[in-house]
């Protein structure tokens, strides 16, 4: 170093340097070790508390944008069990008191008619109390352990019931589902859509919560966010659904039902008990849904809390007709003489039947037997009339649905069926055209609908009825094809059943050419902020494989049946201006013994290229044109803007 | 020719017997606890959300090795070379700091690329500090004599410069440390008291100025307010505080034990990994660790004082000078902060935070203390 004065000059540096530490350290020691024990208690009161933010659940829309589920804010009194305890008897009669709902209700409710609340979750009792009982409970928190009243957003359904049944409801989830990597991320307690489009587009809904980081001290108290997360709200749902038509099918399929009750039958001989019914109007183009209706209907927001098992009885039990049964697509029914028209295209198809000959249709038809012994067992199949309606071609024989045309023609697949020997040691079992025909209408399994607990009712061959024979041989004692079962599938009796959808699809590939399609309730996604996450794309792929003229052939000859004297629903659809909207349609009555008949209508519908398909069942409604096709037409007329014509009684026919 | 590379080789070897170990012990000791509490305050929120939860910790071992390896870099060439190119080295830290400023200079990939060479981005405020303590000693050792005002202005001059570029990038903590380094230097180089206080009211007025033109941002008044008087600002502003007094002072004489801190471990100091790493050890090894910290810093700095009186030469000692000041100064001032008696600003603890751009210079910083301690005899 040459300057000897810098050696002093950096001492005084260092001094500082000195002073620097001498000021931490002796922070150091008062906060460690005299301030210490104040300190540690700090540390101790700081816990970290996260509470989930619930993420808003999407809204559910028709296809004009009609509101049919948003989120409300509701007040909803919870009681927690876990936290009730020993006091569950006393804080039952307070609450009763204060709701004035009977305390053994409050008590069954705690149970919950379908188990849907965790043991430890809070169940939401009563919904949309007033604000003076929440005070209440505010106020006694300590009088009333476990019982809450929170702010909270609850499903509300502006059209109350309409749609119901496609729209579904909401529950906590099931512990199946926890278990399920598709619902990765759902806590016990968690919301989820239960049934309907609630429960199909639940990843799109639901939405993504978000979290709150509360700092809390040893006594709970809050002192402040540390953190947030904010929830993703879930995207809204746009459906095909219109809701005018929807509430259009609802009320005419309740009006007409009603009617129904009063009508008489003589072959029960008491009036119709019409318990049940569903409609479907659907674009038969693209496959899309405007209104599914099911009947007897429930009010959805009920189950936005919780049930005792009686209330759910009450509301929901078999003796009422279980209302939660959608019935458009779970209940599975003989189609009766609304199958006709397929098994029609299939005999066309087939050579068994021509367009250009004319057939008989007497009172009964009795099937082929050997007639040179004197003891061979005669089957009789009788029409749905004694008379004898004279002969007429195929397009008249649907119009009119002479059954006893269409037996024959079983009889002809039952001639089909045989196999020689030549092809049996080939390994060919059986030849059954007819399933296979009806096969590709979309018969016999499910139309894969985006709905949930769909059936896929029933196309009967020698193989199924010999499998569910050798498995249920009580309820299904024979275990052998017949003549008779192909007899039988002609007019859509035997073990033949279809659901309204199916039937409604497989007008739709009557109407389109023979094009099927993949019926759907979702028209597209959008996020909150009104961006299409997805649309549904059509999927109208399969073909019917049915030359169309044929298709053609039928659906002209359907025309008739409306508009034709001496077809089956003429009565109910006279007077409507077919100049204004052309309507080709089927009854049918299916018979279910020991039941009242049946009643169905289908029909294609045609305005200026503004097509429907438009397809009614009414359980114990009698015939289709005394119960089904007034339903039927009430609905065109609403499709079209046409006055609504009154539901009067209508002679039966098939 | 052969005589004098002779000469070159026999001094080289001479040089290396002079090496510091207890210097490179201290800053050795000091990085080890950095890596200690790194992981301590890194490692549960890590893998909380499902990443390896020494993820930080390796990567400051990565730095380590690399740091080393540059303090021996730094060690190894004779440092009056640094004199010569000390003009070079901080014009060059200037352009980088301009770089780093203009949108241009971002967009620039070649200068990023060649920052990322050892696979970190480099700060180039880390660069400046150094770049500027061999300026200042290239220019106060050609001083003949006692230094006049124009001599303590034009220094100043120099440190302005990068403090300013800082200032603005903002970084506020940088700019400190630089004035702490010049006014350092300038005690050492023997600068009457009365021209330092000049400079010290010049440049209060030149910060005062600031704050009119809104050069001073709005996070940084809050800081600085929250320090000054903490009823007058937010909740969030006296979080940090609040919170690293807690973590700390819940430590007690021997700490709650090593990776038992719930304030540590319940993520409630913020940037704990950071600028608030001295808080990890305050709670979990109490006030015995800290005091083993802060001697690790003592000996440390004893033995960079050391340097500075043993050099042979007026610039080998401001050089020393200034590296104890940017340390000294840096150490005080983040602990301080930690403990509460100094305001919250962006200052990482030397050797001890995360950060591999730091790490690297001090280590180079450490590496140019032993480069003159080695040479003091040749």
């Amino acid at each position: 170093m040459t300057d000897p004065r810098a050696g002093l000059r950096l001492k005084v540096l260092a001094a500082l340097v000195v002073v620097m530490f001498a000021a931490l350290t002796t922070r150091l020691w008062f906060l460690q070790v005299l301030a210490a024990e104040q300190f540690r208690s700090q540390a101790n009161d700081n816990a970290v508390r996260v509470v989930e933010v619930p993420a808003p659940r999407g809204v559910i829309r028709d296809i004009n944008g009609t509101q049919l589920v948003n989120n409300k804010l509701r007040l909803v009194l919870t009681v927690n069990r876990e936290e009730l305890g020993d006091d569950a008897e006393r804080v039952l009669m307070k609450l009763s008191e204060l709701l004035d709902i009977p305390a053994e209700e409050l008590g069954a409710r705690l149970d919950d008619a379908l188990k849907r609340y965790y043991i430890f979750t809070p169940v939401p009792l009563v919904v949309g109390v007033s604000k003076n009982v929440a005070l209440y409970v505010k106020e006694h928190s300590k009088d009333l352990p476990g019982v809450d009243v929170l702010e909270l957003p609850v499903r509300d359904y502006p059209l109350g019931s309409v749609g119901a049944h496609v729209l579904g409801y909401l529950g906590q989830i099931s512990k199946e589902k926890l278990k399920d990597p598709g619902f990765a991320g759902y806590k016990p307690g968690d919301l989820v859509g239960i049934s309907g489009v609630e429960g199909v587009y639940e990843h799109d809904l639901a939405g993504t919560p978000g979290l709150v980081k509360y700092r809390v001290n040893s006594l709970g108290q809050n002192l402040g966010e540390i953190g947030e997360l904010q929830p993703q709200p879930g995207d809204d749902v746009v459906l095909t659904i219109d809701a005018d038509t929807q509430e259009l099918a609802e009320n005419s399929l309740r009006a007409g039902i009603m009617h129904a009750r009063s009508v008489y039958d003589s072959s029960s001989n008491a009036s119709l008990q019409a318990n049940a019914g569903a409609a479907v109007v659907l674009d038969p183009v693209t496959g899309a849904i405007q209104a599914m209706a099911s009947f007897p209907s429930f009010d959805p927001s009920l189950f936005t809390r919780s049930m005792s098992e009686r209330e759910y009885k009450r509301r929901f039990g078999a003796s009422h007709s279980s209302p939660l049964l959608n019935r458009a697509i779970a209940g599975q029914y003989p189609p009766g003489s609304t199958y006709k028209p397929f098994v029609a295209a299939s005999a066309l198809q087939r050579d068994i039947v021509t367009t250009s000959r004319y057939y008989p249709c007497p009172g009964s038809w009795t099937a082929p037997y050997n007639t040179s012994d004197p003891e061979a067992t005669q089957y009789i199949f009788d029409n749905w009339t004694t008379a004898n309606l004279g002969s007429m071609n195929i397009a008249t024989a649907l119009a009119k649905s002479c059954d006893t045309i269409f037996y024959p023609m079983g009889y002809r697949y039952w001639d089909l069926f045989y196999v020689n020997p030549d092809e049996e040691a080939h390994g060919v079992i059986s030849h059954e055209p007819l399933q296979r025909d009806l096969a590709y209408f979309g018969f016999g399994s499910p139309t894969r609908v985006d709905l949930p607990y769909e059936d896929g009712g029933r196309v009967p061959d020698a193989e199924w009825k010999r499998t569910t024979h050798e498995a249920y041989p009580d309820s299904f004692p024979e275990g052998q094809w017949f003549p008779g079962d192909f007899i039988l599938m002609t007019i859509g009796q035997g073990d033949t059943l279809v659901t309204p959808l199916q039937l409604a699809t497989a007008y739709g590939a009557l109407e389109d050419d023979g094009k099927v399609c993949v019926p759907h309730v979702l028209d597209h996604v959008e996020s909150s902020d009104a961006t299409v996450v997805r649309r549904y794309q059509p999927n109208c792929r399969r073909s019917v494989h049915i030359d169309p003229k044929y298709l053609r052939y039928i659906r002209d000859g359907l025309k008739g049946t409306v508009s034709t004297p001496g077809a089956t629903a003429t009565a109910a659809f006279s007077g409507f201006p077919f100049s204004e909207v052309s309507v080709a349609g089927k009854t049918g009555t299916a018979q279910v013994p020991p039941k009242q008949d049946y009643s169905w209508f289908a029909a294609m519908t045609d305005a200026n290229g503004e097509k429907h398909v438009v397809v009614v069942l009414v359980e114990q409604g009698g015939h289709g044109a005394t119960t089904a096709a007034p339903i039927a037409r009430n609905i065109i007329e609403g499709l079209y803007g046409l006055p609504l014509t009154q539901f009067t009684d209508i002679a039966g026919t098939d | 020719m052969d005589l004098a590379a002779g000469r070159m080789v026999a001094s080289e070897r001479r040089a290396i017997r002079h090496v510091d170990p207890l210097l490179i012990a201290a800053a050795l000791g000091l990085a080890v606890i950095g890596l200690l509490a790194i992981y301590s305050a890194t490692h549960q929120s890590l893998s909380a959300v499902g990443l390896d939860p020494g993820r930080y910790v390796k990567r400051q071992l990565t730095f380590l090795a690399l740091a080393v390896m540059v303090l021996a870099l730094a060690a190894s060439f004779d440092y009056r070379l640094l004199k010569v190119y000390a003009g070079i080295v901080y014009v060059s830290s200037l352009v980088l700091l301009i770089l780093v400023r203009t949108p241009i200079g971002t967009s620039v990939k070649g200068a990023q690329r060649w920052f990322e060479l050892f696979g970190f981005q480099l700060a180039p405020s880390e660069v400046a500090k150094i770049a500027l303590i061999a300026m200042l000693a290239a220019v106060l050792s050609e001083v003949r004599g006692e230094l006049t005002v124009q001599d303590v202005f034009r220094t100043a001059a120099l440190a302005g410069v990068p403090a300013l570029l800082v200032f603005l990038q903002p970084d506020l903590g940088s700019s400190i440390v630089f004035a702490a380094i010049l006014v350092g230097m300038l005690v050492v180089a023997g600068a009457r008291a009365r021209y330092l206080a000049l400079l010290g009211l010049t440049a209060a007025v030149l910060i005062v100025a600031g704050f009119q033109v809104g050069l001073v941002r709005e996070y940084q008044i809050e800081r600085l307010k929250a320090f000054l008087d903490p009823a007058s600002v937010s909740e969030d502003a006296l979080h940090n505080r609040e919170q690293a007094e807690i973590a700390i002072g819940s430590g007690g004489l021997m700490g709650v034990g090593y990776l038992k801190g719930s304030q540590t471990n319940l993520d409630f100091v913020p940037e704990q990994h950071t600028d608030f790493v001295f808080t990890v050890v305050g709670e979990e090894f109490g006030f015995a660790g800290a005091v083993l910290l802060l001697s690790l810093y003592g000996l440390l700095l004893w033995r960079a004082f050391r340097v500075a009186m043993l050099s042979r030469d007026p610039f080998g000692t401001y050089l020393a000078a200034g590296i104890a000041s940017m340390l000294a100064l840096q150490m005080f001032v983040n602990v301080g902060m930690n403990v509460g008696i100094m305001p919250i600003t962006g200052i990482p603890l030397p050797f001890v935070s995360y950060g591999g751009s730091s790490l690297l210079l001090n280590f180079a910083a450490v590496g140019l203390l032993l480069n003159v301690h080695m040479r003091r005899f040749v």
